[in-house]
């Protein structure tokens, strides 16, 4: 994310003495951050800025600093003053724009990127921030025409193939979407999450044996891949390898216990083979982490029923009759993280 | 060399592969019907639920005669034109379909869904019950070629107290009570008011049926038949109505082997509802407890239409239903225990199933081995405009059933893409050419009903039982029929309710494998009496009737 997308040249010259102090202040600050010091060049920008707000660049290059230290919300409130001053500024355009994406206000982000990029249509790097963005914000139609643009560039591109896998995914256009992931894992067998995506849209489509295949790939590079576990013990049960199943349940619990659907797929497990007390656990687990999902309750309602605790099982029966089924979220669609990159 | 060698078992197989005939194959026939349901841009949800159907004998001529429901003006609910009315076509036993509307008088007023078959005053003709958006009708069978409309006699004209007229789907005559007179089980499906509904947006300036959960649930109704020609609404005092749901399908049959028929109701995008029958004029809903509320996932799937028989020949009656795409079309297998198992997995019906819309599902054997098969009738419930996401009009499909719960669909492979994909909607199943192979008419929206002849090969035999109930219910409903040939049992049961918003009421089918007679026929009527045939040839139809005692 950072400066990967622009080279981000701080202002080259030195300010000239209209307001003697401010300059002095700005200038000081300019030559720490050249120095990489940007903690300490803020005081003297934060001098400045109250001597004299007016300092032309002095917006951008005090956003800058911020900007570099993953400061992105103070960065924006710069930047926006930025591309006030000077609405025709790329660079300030561009920062502002990915100050927002740090933030994650997407929405924000891709109409700066969007003008942005209108500067500069043939900047593919930032043509692929922009469509991120439109992919976060839900705009899929925009996203969908970013994606492709940048296929025209590089026809092989994994990560591009795979985002418009979601975008098409998230757009409900499944047959297209899987279409992307076999061009992405076509393009790079081991790209990250290729393998994964593109199983889970076999999963999604409920066709279980070539989602496991896509799953045990992912797996081959990414052992520890939780979600890549947890889906193949799940499409394992569907195909009635049960064996398989619980052996990738546990390790995928081991490395992180908090995953729903690891959990009530080991309590239908456990319940099928009458283990009722474990799989009760599992269950309540899965509720624990998700209580208004429905499975749980319904699985567990028909294990405590099994078990003539009519009682407790009719208590689970009315939470299921409450909660309409949600839509699961797509594990594919990932918004950044707190360090403003998203996972792949 | 070696390499050559490998490949010979594989040419051979191709070759031996070529010329083996599908199991179940049908032609098409054409029949003049033509569904139309006032489809308008509005899309107004009463337009994509149409095409109820049935086939039945209506002049005990020993031919099944085919009679359509059909829509009506949206804004009016009413057949403003000769294109929306009902029609009744009387089958010469050659093939040949006579449009005998006019003289039977069951052209129709309102806009019609579903129909019921059922000999409600047992005097030997069937009767027809007319299920529609706001206005349900009964016509009695005057046995002279004619139906009188005696709605209003039977007191079944009466808009609901609480939610004013009801949008009627389906409807089951079913004995709830075993005194000898066929009930009115009817399904309705979610309250609907042309004033009031909003329109949903597909597009900009486009739009499409809404999903259901924007309309509110409504209870399904039973009438207790009294015998004199009128009935009483008990749905209150039998636990029915405390139950609010969108009714789509209803499948009846004892499941639990109580000698009381049961009642299972599929649901649009809610769980599903089964009726125990606990005697004594009350029902107890245990969907949740019997395991078929929701799919195993707890999905609130779109239940379309239902049939509830014994599909594995255990002597329990399953469940079969269907759904849109990525719902799949679940089934459920009766554990015998007063539950059901979920099935769809195992049985090869996820993978077959889950890019498939359906809507009407009936299980009879059409290759006549012994098993019930499954015949889906296909078609997205979105409109045309939907066509860009998702396969909106599909072809009809069969599934074979291969024996302990295993299927394989057929499609193409069965001949049902010889008339282009469309938005199919009810079905019914009988033997129209008396040629011992189960038949099927379709319908779908907008569209020319089908008439799917089947031409199945091979020469397996049959049996159907035609059951006249004395002191039960003349119709037979409720009777329980095991046939023993070659030392294998299967069941079935007599209920006309089967598909969407359909009936089925022709004899009772049973296919025979290579056997040429039955062991023995067992009726388990619902009077309690039981009735042994034995010895009987195959290949015929069996009239069977109640024994005093």
């Amino acid at each position: 994310m950072k400066s990967a997308l622009l080279l981000l040249v701080l202002a080259a010259r030195l300010w000239p003495a209209t307001n003697p102090r401010a300059a002095e202040e700005a200038n000081a600050a300019l030559a720490l951050a050249h120095e990489g010091k940007y903690e300490q060049a803020i005081p003297h920008y934060r001098a400045a800025l109250k001597l004299d707000p007016t300092l032309p660049g002095l917006h951008l290059n005090f956003g800058l600093a911020y900007f570099k230290l993953n400061r992105f919300a103070d960065a924006a409130l710069l930047f926006e003053h930025a591309t006030k001053e000077d609405p025709t500024s790329f660079q300030a355009r561009v920062l502002l724009g990915m100050s927002y994406y740090g933030i994650r206000r997407f929405a924000d982000a891709a109409v700066d990127l969007k003008r942005a990029s209108e500067q500069q249509p043939d900047n593919t790097e930032l043509r692929f921030k922009l469509a991120q963005c439109y992919l976060w914000s839900g705009q899929y139609e925009a996203a969908k025409s970013e994606f492709k643009f940048l296929l025209t560039k590089d026809p092989d591109s994994a990560p591009v193939h795979m985002l418009l896998g979601e975008v098409l995914d998230a757009a409900k256009q499944e047959e297209q979407a899987t279409a992307e992931f076999e061009a992405a894992v076509k393009a790079s067998a081991h790209e990250p999450e290729a393998h994964f995506g593109l199983g889970y849209m076999y999963w999604k489509q409920k066709r279980y044996e070539d989602a496991q295949h896509q799953f045990e790939a992912e797996l081959a590079d990414q052992p520890q891949h939780t979600q890549a576990l947890t889906y193949l013990a799940d499409a394992e049960i569907h195909s009635g390898n049960e064996k398989g199943s619980e052996e990738h349940l546990r390790q995928a619990l081991e490395l992180d216990p908090n995953i729903r659907l690891a959990h009530l797929d080991l309590g239908i497990l456990l319940a099928a083979r009458n283990d009722s007390d474990q799989a009760a656990a599992q269950f309540r687990e899965a509720i624990r982490i998700d209580p208004k999902n429905p499975d749980a309750h319904y699985r567990l309602g028909r294990l405590l029923l099994a078990l003539g605790r009519e009682q407790e099982a009719n208590v689970e029966f009315a939470k299921v009759k409450e909660l309409a089924k949600r839509e699961e979220p797509s594990p594919l669609i990932k918004a950044p993280g707190p360090d403003g990159d998203p996972p792949r | 060399m070696k390499r050559a060698f490998s490949l010979l078992p594989v040419l051979v197989w191709l070759a031996l592969s070529q010329n083996v005939p599908p199991p179940i194959r049908f032609v098409y026939r054409p029949i003049d019907f033509r569904l139309e349901s006032s489809e308008t841009p509005q899309r107004h949800a009463p337009e994509t639920m149409a095409g109820g159907v049935a086939i039945f004998d209506y002049n005990n001529d020993g031919n099944l005669d085919i009679f359509f429901t059909n829509g009506a003006d949206i804004r009016t609910l009413e057949k403003s034109s000769s294109k929306y009315s009902d029609r009744l076509f009387e089958n010469d036993g050659k093939g040949n379909f006579k449009d005998v509307t006019a003289k039977a008088g069951l052209a129709g007023a309102g806009f019609d869904m579903g129909v019921a078959v059922g000999d409600y005053d047992n005097d030997g003709y069937k009767d027809l019950f007319v299920a529609g958006v706001h206005g349900n009708h009964l016509y009695h069978n005057n046995g002279d070629g004619t139906f009188t409309d005696v709605t209003a006699k039977a007191g079944l004209n009466k808009p609901d107290s609480q939610y004013g007229p009801l949008w009627s789907v389906g409807a089951a005559w079913v004995d709830v009570n075993n005194d000898g007179l066929v009930d009115l089980f009817v399904v309705n499906y979610l309250a609907w008011d042309i004033r009031t509904e909003q329109p949903c947006e597909s597009g900009p300036g486009t739009f499409d049926y809404c999903h259901p959960k924007f309309y509110k649930p409504t209870p399904n109704q039973l009438f207790l038949n009294n015998g004199d020609g009128t009935f009483r609404d008990v749905s209150a005092e039998s636990g029915i109505r405390a139950h609010p749901g969108k009714g789509m399908g209803v499948g009846v049959a004892d499941y639990d082997l109580d000698g009381l028929m049961d009642i299972f109701v599929t649901n649009d995008k809610q769980y599903n509802s089964l009726f125990h029958n606990k005697g004594n004029g009350k029902f107890e809903e245990v969907a949740f407890e019997a395991g078929v509320a929701l799919t195993e996932d707890a999905q609130f799937i779109s239940g379309m239409g239902v049939d509830f028989r014994d599909i594995d020949n255990d002597g329990y009656p399953d469940i079969a239903f269907v759904a849109l795409e990525n719902e799949l079309f679940p089934l459920f297998r009766n554990t015998g225990k007063g539950g059901f198992m979920e099935v769809t997995d195992s049985s090869g019906m996820t993978r077959f199933s889950v890019a498939m819309a359906g809507y009407s599902p009936t299980l009879a054997d059409f290759d006549n081995d012994g098993w019930k098969d499954l015949f889906v009738t296909r078609g997205h419930v979105q409109s045309l405009g939907y066509a860009s996401r998702v396969p909106v009009e599909q072809p009809n499909s069969v599934f074979r059933n291969l024996g302990g719960m295993k299927f394989q669909a057929l499609t193409a492979e069965a001949g049902l893409t010889a008339q282009p994909p469309r938005r199919h909607r009810g079905s019914s199943v009988g033997d129209l050419n008396h040629d011992g192979r189960l038949d099927v008419v379709a319908t779908a929206i907008s569209a020319p009903a089908e008439i799917w002849i089947n031409d199945s090969p091979g020469s397996n035999h049959w049996i159907e039982c035609q059951l006249e109930g004395a002191k039960s219910n003349r119709d037979g409903i409720g009777a329980r029929i095991k046939v023993v040939a070659g030392g294998k049992a299967q069941y079935n049961h007599v209920s006309f309710a089967a598909g969407y918003a359909s009936s089925s009421a022709g004899p009772v089918h049973f296919g025979l494998g290579s056997n040429q007679s039955v062991e023995v026929v067992e009726i388990r009527w619902p009077s309690g009496i039981v009735q042994e045939l034995k010895d009987v040839a195959a290949d015929r139809v069996v009239k069977v009737k109640e024994p005093a005692n």
